[in-house]
């Protein structure tokens, strides 16, 4: 099967996908207690306006029904109106996923490049003091809560040395990047923290191969052997981490949006889940989907780069 | 290496785990505020005519702001969280309500203490001997922000929209009203159907914001989209040009102001959900104000040398809400017995900082309080004598639901499973995510206590006193959720309503004050504050008694 082929495969599969992930969500939301009229009016509502209010929302209709509106209307690209906000959800969605995505990659290129560097220095000093100081900072990264390190990082290269903002998302391209580098780096090292250790382990692996063998024989200076001939092979299983951490983080960094007060979809549904903003978490499930699947294919598609062994059959 | 025979189900399994995570995923929520906005008391005065108050100058300048050359003043403030919706009878978050008290006005304003109104856009109010018509003299030359004029015409279009809009929330407060009137076009008439003692007061509430008439009618149309409110155009100090949900929220200095003349040209309102990086946006200067302030922390930002931190009064309490049809919370002698078992001042300390003031009387301190309360003060030998000659001399088993995001009340809640303890109670602490909490006390009342608060919406104790405190099928809320009914009491309510001297009317509200508070169909624990904190250059700021802040007293130094 050619790698068209393949993909026009999976983005069939993705259709059912989706179905699954509509009805899973759809009746999460609905199931869950909580009425979203009382929650709007807060505790002054009297029982007569929440009624009110439920059948202006149309939350009095049967679910069924509830249900076909939201799947024909996302057929048709439209996902309804926020109950909290009464503006058109598709909207709100789709401007904040591009400030995802984009933390999502900035953290991921960081954790990339910590990966890459403190992976390999591990690596080809196994045991030694470099190795162990590595692994053991990076351990703490990783048992840190996030939304603790992310205040930590912020009382010392905000507070203390005044390098970055606090928290907030600016208004150029220029102060865009600046504002989201704190929450990038908080979410970067605590995902390269697992990357780390799995490319190191996966290189001292690859170092003892027999390829790796016969590169150094061939009078290869050790450096050509390491980046040519065992990184590529030892990247493979990183890559696939690298591709599920990713899937993860597009759908929402929630604590770390929150945190840093970044206005990307991890925030709205904190607060739309909250306020059993139904349309919006149903969207946002959806899009995040999407977004998961498509991330996923990439990956795959990419072992067949880093590998050219492999095949998609 | 890579044939992916059932290659569809690991994906269907990592895109449903994904929805199930992200579903599941309702835990911690932003700080929110207490209950609802509003406030207090009192329309004390203001017993039937006029007390005109030519406040301001009439005409309002329209020149531009800040002038050609000068650098606009930007104040940058961080909240909470944001706002809903801009339109005043459609308003149900406080953030709204904060950011349109500096952009609408209604024909009178609630005073800064939040126990009287005053003049807003009418300078003069009269009524007839009979109390039924009232008469509202505009002030003269006013103008939106937009620099069309104010007429009576707008003036009648948004109290009609109030009281009986398709759309209206608010309608209740506005049912003595038959009539608006826009007689000519500086004056309006507001006909009742009967003598109603805090029309006043509930013309100064949010709901009666007097937006233009095209505007206000627009918005009463089926299918409006809402967020065109975002674009408000006031008589108030501030509008606004436009705003989307995730934006800074920009607030526009109104040059046609009839008040004065605000020196802040611009103010930008930005989300920051989490209270701790609030805090710290404003110790690194990134705001000059941020509100909702950790009780934990107003001392030591205080006692930074550029910060300013404080806990305001407002109208506004704290309480166990307890079922009072459940047994044994259907016998007032356990229900006083928890009272006197509530150890208050232990509680401020522990949970609010020492930031509060142990609760007397039931309604917030606002107008018409009942300054001589006996209250409830901590007694556990009188609390035991009660359980003791309760239907549960032994004690029993109280489940409390609380909300899992709000972390004063988990407090409050282990504290007094503690307290109660010592007089046979065992408190069950169960944690719920705030949306099924609510779901369980306000929908089927299958439950036995839960912490709440009341904010006060107006001035006068009518609010609080029809809402808590009037029980029964027509109540609407049965007495804030109690269940507790008392058809002698609501009778004595009525009454009050309809009373037009205030002496008398403030001895109804102390009457009815001591029955609810000796029949405890709550536990009274504390009247709070709202907090905030402001960069020193920042001068003015101040909450006021209805938790409401305008912009137009603030200053900033370079």
């Amino acid at each position: 099967m050619g790698r068209a082929t393949y993909i026009r495969n999976r983005l069939v599969l993705m259709v059912f996908v989706l179905f699954g992930v509509t009805i899973v969500i759809f009746s999460m939301v609905h199931f869950l207690p909580g009425d979203p009229a009382a929650i709007l009016l807060g505790d002054r509502a009297t029982v007569q306006n929440a009624a009110d209010l439920r059948e202006q929302l149309g939350l009095n209709r049967p679910l069924p029904e509830q249900y076909w509106m939201f799947i024909s209307g996302l057929v048709q690209g439209q996902m309804g109106t926020s109950l909290m906000f009464r503006q058109p959800v598709s909207e709100m969605v789709l401007s904040r996923v591009p400030i995802s995505l984009a933390l999502a990659a900035y953290a991921m290129g960081l954790a990339a490049a910590f990966t890459l560097f403190f992976g390999l220095l591990a690596a080809v000093n196994k045991g030694r003091l470099v190795d162990q100081v590595i692994r053991v900072v990076f351990l703490l990264i990783l048992t840190t809560p996030n939304f603790w390190f992310g205040i930590l990082l912020i009382l010392v290269l905000s507070l203390g040395f005044k390098w970055f903002p606090v928290a907030g998302f600016g208004v150029t391209l220029q102060e865009h990047l600046w504002y989201l580098f704190l929450p990038a780096l908080t979410l970067g090292l605590q995902f390269s923290a697992v990357l780390i250790r799995n490319l190191r382990s996966q290189v001292i692996l690859t170092l003892r191969s027999d390829f790796a063998r016969t590169a150094r024989s061939k009078g290869l200076p050790e450096r050509m052997v390491l980046v040519r001939h065992v990184l590529r092979n030892a990247l493979l299983s990183t890559v696939t981490i690298f591709g599920v951490q990713f899937g993860y983080l597009v759908g929402g960094a929630l604590v770390i949006e929150t945190v840093f007060a970044v206005p990307g979809i991890g925030q709205l549904l904190f607060t739309s889940i909250t306020s059993r903003d139904y349309p919006v978490v149903q969207a946002i499930v959806v899009v995040s989907a999407v977004l998961v699947i498509v991330v996923n294919l990439i990956v795959d598609l990419s072992y067949s780069f880093l590998d050219p062994r492999v095949t998609y059959e | 290496m890579f044939a992916r025979n059932g290659r569809w189900l690991t994906l269907l399994s990592q895109s449903l785990g994904t929805a199930l995570l992200l579903s599941a995923c309702g835990a911690p929520t932003p700080a929110a505020p207490a209950a609802a906005p509003t406030t207090a008391p009192a329309a004390a005065g203001a017993p039937t005519t006029a007390a005109a108050k030519p406040t301001a100058a009439a005409a309002a300048p329209t020149t531009a702001p800040a002038a050609a050359n000068k650098t606009p003043v930007v104040l940058k403030m961080a909240r909470n969280q944001e706002p809903g919706i801009f339109v005043p009878w459609l308003i149900d978050d406080n953030t709204a309500l904060f950011t349109m008290a500096n952009v609408y006005d209604g024909l009178l304003r609630v005073t800064k203490d939040g126990t009287s109104v005053e003049a807003a856009l009418a300078t003069k109010w009269e009524t007839t001997p009979d109390g039924l018509t009232w008469t509202f003299t505009l002030r003269p030359g006013v103008k939106f922000s937009d620099g069309s004029p104010l007429t009576s015409n707008d003036v009648k279009v948004s109290l009609d929209l109030a009281r009986g809009g398709q759309r209206t929330t608010w309608k209740d407060n506005y049912k003595a009203i038959k009539e608006v009137q826009a007689s000519d076009p500086g004056t309006v008439k507001i006909v009742l159907t009967q003598p109603h003692a805090p029309l006043l007061s509930e013309l100064a509430m949010f709901p009666a914001w007097i937006m233009k008439a095209d505007m206000a009618t627009a918005t009463d149309a089926k299918g409006y989209d809402d967020t065109l409110a975002w674009a408000s155009k006031g008589t108030g100090a501030y509008y606004t040009e436009s705003w989307k949900k995730g934006d800074p929220l920009i607030l526009k200095r109104n040059a046609n102001y009839w008040k004065n003349t605000p020196t802040v040209d611009e103010v930008r309102i930005e989300y920051v959900p989490d209270d701790n990086t609030r805090v710290l946006k404003l110790q690194g200067g990134e705001d000059d104000i941020v509100d909702f302030v950790p009780f934990s922390q107003l001392s030591a930002l205080s006692a930074q040398p550029n910060i300013k931190a404080q806990n305001f009064l407002i109208q506004q309490s704290t309480f166990i809400i307890l079922n009072n049809t459940k047994p044994p919370l259907n016998d007032v002698k356990v229900r006083q017995a928890l009272n006197y078992a509530t150890d208050k001042e232990a509680i401020i300390k522990s949970v609010f900082f020492g930031q509060g003031q142990a609760m007397a009387a039931p309604i917030p301190l606002g107008t018409y309080v009942d300054k001589n309360a006996p209250g409830y003060p901590y007694d556990l030998a009188k609390a035991k004598a009660l359980m003791a000659e309760s239907s549960v001399p032994n004690g029993f088993t109280l489940p409390m639901i609380v909300a899992n995001n709000n972390q004063d009340r988990i407090n409050t809640a282990i504290i007094l499973k503690d307290e109660w303890a010592k007089i046979g109670v065992v408190v069950d602490v169960q944690q719920l995510e705030s949306a099924a909490q609510r779901a369980a006390y306000h929908g089927e009342g299958n439950f036995m206590a839960t912490p709440s608060a009341w904010t006060n919406d107006m001035n006068d104790p009518t609010e609080i006193v029809n809402y808590e405190m009037r029980g029964g099928e027509g109540s609407g809320s049965f007495a804030y959720w109690t269940r507790y009914n008392n058809p002698e009491l609501s009778d004595k309510i009525t009454a009050a309503d309809l009373e037009q001297d205030p002496v008398k009317r403030e001895a109804a509200y102390v009457d009815i004050q001591r029955t609810f508070m000796n029949d405890a169909p709550l536990v009274f624990i504390a009247n709070l504050g709202a907090t905030a904190a402001w960069r020193s250059n920042v001068t003015g700021f101040a909450i006021d008694g209805l938790s409401y802040y305008r912009f137009e007293d603030v200053a900033l130094a370079k």
